[in-house]
């Protein structure tokens, strides 16, 4: 270091100038940037690879196709199915999260933010709430197929889409509740005062003032959760989902969804004389997936994005 | 209106206050619902997991398979708990081993040397990576990762492998991985770092010296859910993995493997509840092994999220 | 409890209007009931619903596609493949208009279906022969033997990591294919729920077993999979791999593995192809099997009307393009008398 001491008063004031302002060729220094960016291109090459791979192999399923991809039901020749009962059966998941979820993981998130005392109840129903966000989708898949399927069959008419609806529902409540949480909380106190203040109920100020001030950060939570329904595959494994042929779509029929497809028919053999092979078509139906899910990731950030900004700004 | 205020008037207008109690009590039930929806998780578990306990007749034994190939083979009422367990493990490892580098580096670069500008691009592009369902990376580690990576390297027997398996169960948690950490380096206030630039010490000096250390709690909570999720995953493994019915115990990653959740997938099969017994039933036992497993880690990991918190 | 009643409230609340409308959808089963769901609708050819063999599915999705397509045909049949022995134990609780099986039905599923009450029609729809496999690299091994295959692969095999380690039992059981060479022995094939595993013990295994008294059942330590492709996949990528797979897969991957030829009787060693499957001269040549509930079928004129189509001329061709050998037309005769007479 450049600390002038006794002894070392032969330092003239130029060196020390120059330790202080070089450029510095330090090794370590160096080393460190170095890694950080391998790990940084690493990541990014992945994803680049990713996105080319399903993009490059989707193409001769697409062109051959065309739209009738999104409108044909599955079937025997990779070079003719479409996706028609998985995009249906993908659309009745999401609905169920919305119709079920949402509202559920609102109000959870409501009462917890702005009714609940704290206590021991509350703190456990918090800590409850981060444990069943970590449980891995099988076990969940596990409680669909004994309840939705099993105990409920009178209301869901066994493995259905709204069977499929209900168990991705609860799955992503716990995502839902902690982001809408998190947006009740950035709401700040001063709202809540200044309507309490004119003798409006705590419901009246939530509804009124809490609920549209955080409605952004919940509409995060929502399009976070969708995306995320829409990509499992494991739970509608157990419940079983239909990947053989299935020429109609019901909510109280049998169903299958885009993920499911992509599962199967990843799995099974191209025929070498067809151009348009079944990884083909599973990287197509990948490719519809990652456009869905992606838009709603994108939206969802965005929309976080210009919450915080805004946030930050007032 | 004539002046005089009462303590009624004060509380409001009684129909309000009734819709406000409904409310309340609307509200709260759907906080109730989550505790209601873990309590039906675990029953359901226990109780398959004693239905199981009884159909194999409280035999522990048969948990610990010593034929002399021993694996899971659950349609023969072997049940090897290692088995599974050391898939989990090797392809959870495997996972790590990817995770960290690139997701704590990715971290460090996103909280420490990015500029702004290449920051705004960066991180939205993470959480991208985190959007991107398992089976989709199920797919990718099918065709890209067995054929272009794994294969021209290793010439391992089987194209679906422990390895393959694991490394895209880590292009997986990355994203979980980097986005924890980075959480946890930001929250490391600047005076730390601007203390220790204020006695010369360098960029890189100061990151590994200070802004780490100080984060380190949030790295390990990083570390730790990071690893109950590439525990928890399925699909990939379930597509990648090479094993989805049965196998032989193995420790050598270039062999195909059978983790806990590929286990308990094969079990269900779609096949509604009709198919009772013992190797059907045994998908509640591993699926409590696996709940108690991830929720400790969770735990655990919320415990150091919930530190670096209270730490700044 | 209310936490209860909360749950299943919200539960109820949400999910009824949606089976509601599920119902309104007209081409669907109209009712929540599962019992009367398979009343036929007008506006329409009706539903069918296929379970069964993952052997048998290709087949039945064919003739599925043509009754959705055909002139005249509005079918809708929905297909599913979860293995022969699950598709009984289905079919035999009553989920399923049919199912496949790529054998036929064992005592134990035909009690299943007497006491749910469930009778049904066995109808053969098409052959199968079942390959043995290796490696297209291996070139030690051409032609193997009951014996042999019972010695590699049988339940007195377990542990055994080279071929040559099974030369002891089948020189004990007078095999022609004793002098197995020093290799690597790595074995795939389908699990225990699928029939193409029962075929298999059967053929090979059936006589030797009962001679020695062990279970007729393979070795477990071999990489099991219901999903063909990863067996197709194991073959062909270990040097010294043995496994079996339905014909039909081995025909459409034929370029990646090496049919392995059956020693019949005679000791003539009879390789898979489509006229000694047919014929019956290849030893590992089986039937297979559609089994369809007969109330149901009364019920729905929909399932006779698929089934018809799957014992027609038009039928037998979605067999072939399946990829499976077409009955004889006096096996197929026997089929159409068995459906026609089932009263």
């Amino acid at each position: 270091m450049a600390i002038v001491t006794e002894s070392q008063r032969s330092i003239t004031r130029a060196e020390v100038h120059q330790t202080i302002t070089r450029q510095s060729k330090h090794l370590p220094s160096l080393a460190l940037g170095v890694t950080l960016l391998i790990a940084v291109s690493f990541t990014l090459l992945t994803l680049f690879a990713l996105l080319a791979r399903i993009v490059t192999q989707a193409i001769p399923a697409l062109t051959e196709k065309g739209s009738g991809f999104l409108t044909d039901t599955i079937g025997s020749e990779a070079s003719k199915v479409g996706i028609w009962p998985g995009l249906f059966g993908s659309f009745g998941i999401g609905l169920g999260v919305l119709i079920i979820a949402v509202p559920l993981g609102v109000g959870a998130a409501i009462y917890l933010e702005e009714y609940a005392k704290q206590n021991a109840l509350t703190r456990f129903i918090v800590v409850n709430i981060r444990n069943l966000a970590g449980v891995p989708a099988v076990i969940y898949g596990v409680l669909g197929l004994i309840i939705f399927v099993g105990w409920l069959k009178p209301v869901t008419n066994g493995g259905t889409v709204i069977a499929a609806a209900l168990t991705l529902a609860i799955l992503v409540l716990p995502v839902v509740i902690i982001t809408s949480m998190e947006a009740i909380r950035a709401v700040p106190l001063g709202l809540r005062d200044a309507g309490y203040g004119i003798g409006a109920s705590r419901w009246e100020v939530t509804r009124d003032h809490v609920i549209p001030y955080a409605m952004p950060g919940i509409l995060t939570g929502t399009v976070l959760a969708l995306a995320r329904a829409l990509g499992e595959a494991a739970p509608l494994i157990m419940i079983g989902a239909i990947t053989g042929l299935l020429p109609e779509t019901s909510l109280s029929g049998k169903f299958t969804a885009i993920p499911m497809l992509i599962y199967s028919w990843s799995g099974r053999p191209d025929s070498g004389d067809s151009n348009v092979g079944w990884s083909n078509a599973a990287a197509a139906a990948g490719l519809v997936l990652l456009v869905l899910v992606l838009a709603f990731n994108i939206v969802g950030i965005l929309l976080r994005n210009h919450f915080e900004a805004k946030r930050v700004g007032s | 209106m004539n002046g005089l205020l009462a303590v009624a008037d004060l509380r409001g207008d009684p129909r309000r206050r009734a819709h406000d109690r409904r409310m309340r009590r609307l509200l709260g039930g759907s906080a109730l619902v989550t505790i209601v929806i873990s309590a039906l998780i675990l029953f359901v578990l226990a109780r398959g997991t004693l239905d199981f306990l009884r159909s194999i007749g409280w035999d522990f034994g048969i948990l610990r398979d010593l034929n002399k190939a021993p694996g899971w083979f659950p349609r023969r009422e072997r049940f090897d708990l290692l088995t599974i367990f050391t898939g989990s493990v090797i392809m959870g490892m495997i996972a790590m081993l990817v995770a960290v580098p690139l997701g704590l580096g990715t971290a460090v670069y996103l909280s420490e040397f990015a500029p702004s500008k290449v920051r705004k691009i960066l991180k939205p592009i993470v959480e991208v990576l985190a959007g991107i369902p398992s089976v989709i990376v199920g797919y990718f580690a099918l065709k890209f990762i067995a054929p272009n990576i794994v294969n021209p390297i290793f010439s391992p027997d089987q194209p679906r492998n422990m390895l393959v398996s694991g490394l895209a169960i880590g292009v997986l948690v990355v994203p979980i991985m980097a986005s924890i950490s980075e959480d946890a380096l930001r929250a490391v206030p600047s005076s730390l770092r601007e203390a220790s630039y204020g006695i010369g010490a360098r960029k890189s000096t100061t990151t590994i010296r200070i802004v780490i250390p100080a984060a380190v709690s949030g790295i390990v909570a990083a570390f730790i859910i990071a690893t109950s999720r590439a525990i928890g995953e399925t699909m990939v493994a379930a597509m990648a993995g090479g094993r989805d019915g049965s196998g032989p115990r193995t420790l050598n990653p270039l062999e195909p493997g059978l983790t806990m959740t590929a286990a308990m997938t094969n079990a269900a099969g779609g096949t509604d509840q009709v198919n009772a017994g013992a190797p059907f039933q045994v998908l509640f036992f591993v699926g409590l092994l696996l709940f108690m497993m991830t929720m400790t880690l969770n735990v655990i990991g919320d415990r150091f999220v919930q530190r670096v918190r209270q730490q700044y | 409890m209310k936490l209860k009643q909360w749950s299943l409230l919200a539960a109820l609340t949400v999910t009824l209007p949606l089976a509601a409308c599920g119902g309104d959808d007209g081409a669907s089963s109209t009712s929540d009931a599962p019992a009367t769901s398979e009343a036929p609708s007008t506006s329409d050819g009706g539903s069918v619903f296929v379970t069964g063999s993952s052997t048998v599915e290709p087949i039945s999705i064919k003739v599925g596609e043509l009754a959705g397509t055909a002139e005249g045909g509005n079918l809708k049949v929905t297909v599913e493949g979860p293995g022969t022995g699950d598709g009984f134990k289905k079919f035999c609780a009553g989920d399923g208009d049919i199912t496949g099986a790529s054998r036929a039905i064992k005592e134990e599923e035909a009690t299943l279906c007497a006491d749910a009450g469930i009778e049904y029609i066995e109808l053969a729809v098409a052959i199968d022969g079942l390959t043995v496999a290796t490696s297209p690299a291996n070139t030690a091994i051409e032609c193997l033997d009951k014996a042999a295959l019972y010695a590699l692969i049988g339940p007195e095999s377990e542990g055994f990591s080279s071929w040559a380690d099974a030369n002891a039992i089948a020189g004990e059981l007078g095999s022609a294919y004793a002098t197995l060479p020093d290799a690597p022995l790595s074995i795939y094939g389908p699990g225990e729920e699928s029939g193409t595993y029962d075929s298999f013990v059967e053929f090979a295994f059936k006589s030797i077993s009962e001679d020695r008294g062990t279970d007729m059942v393979t070795r477990a330590d071999y990489t099991a999979s219901p999903n063909d492709n990863v067996i197709v996949d194991g073959i062909e990528s270990a040097d010294t791999s043995l496994g079996w797979v339905g014909y039909a897969y081995y025909k459409a991957e034929e370029a990646r593995m090496k049919a392995i030829a059956i020693a019949d009787k005679e000791g003539a060693c009879v390789l898979p192809t489509d006229e000694t499957i047919a014929d019956g001269s290849y030893p590992f040549s089986r039937t297979l099997y559609i089994y369809v509930n007969k109330a149901k079928a009364v019920e729905n004129p929909a399932i006779a009307a698929y089934v018809d189509l799957y014992l027609s001329a038009q039928g037998g061709e979605q067999v072939s393009a399946a990829g499976y050998v077409q009955l004889d037309s006096a096996k197929q005769q026997l089929s159409v008398d068995a459906w026609t007479a089932r009263g």
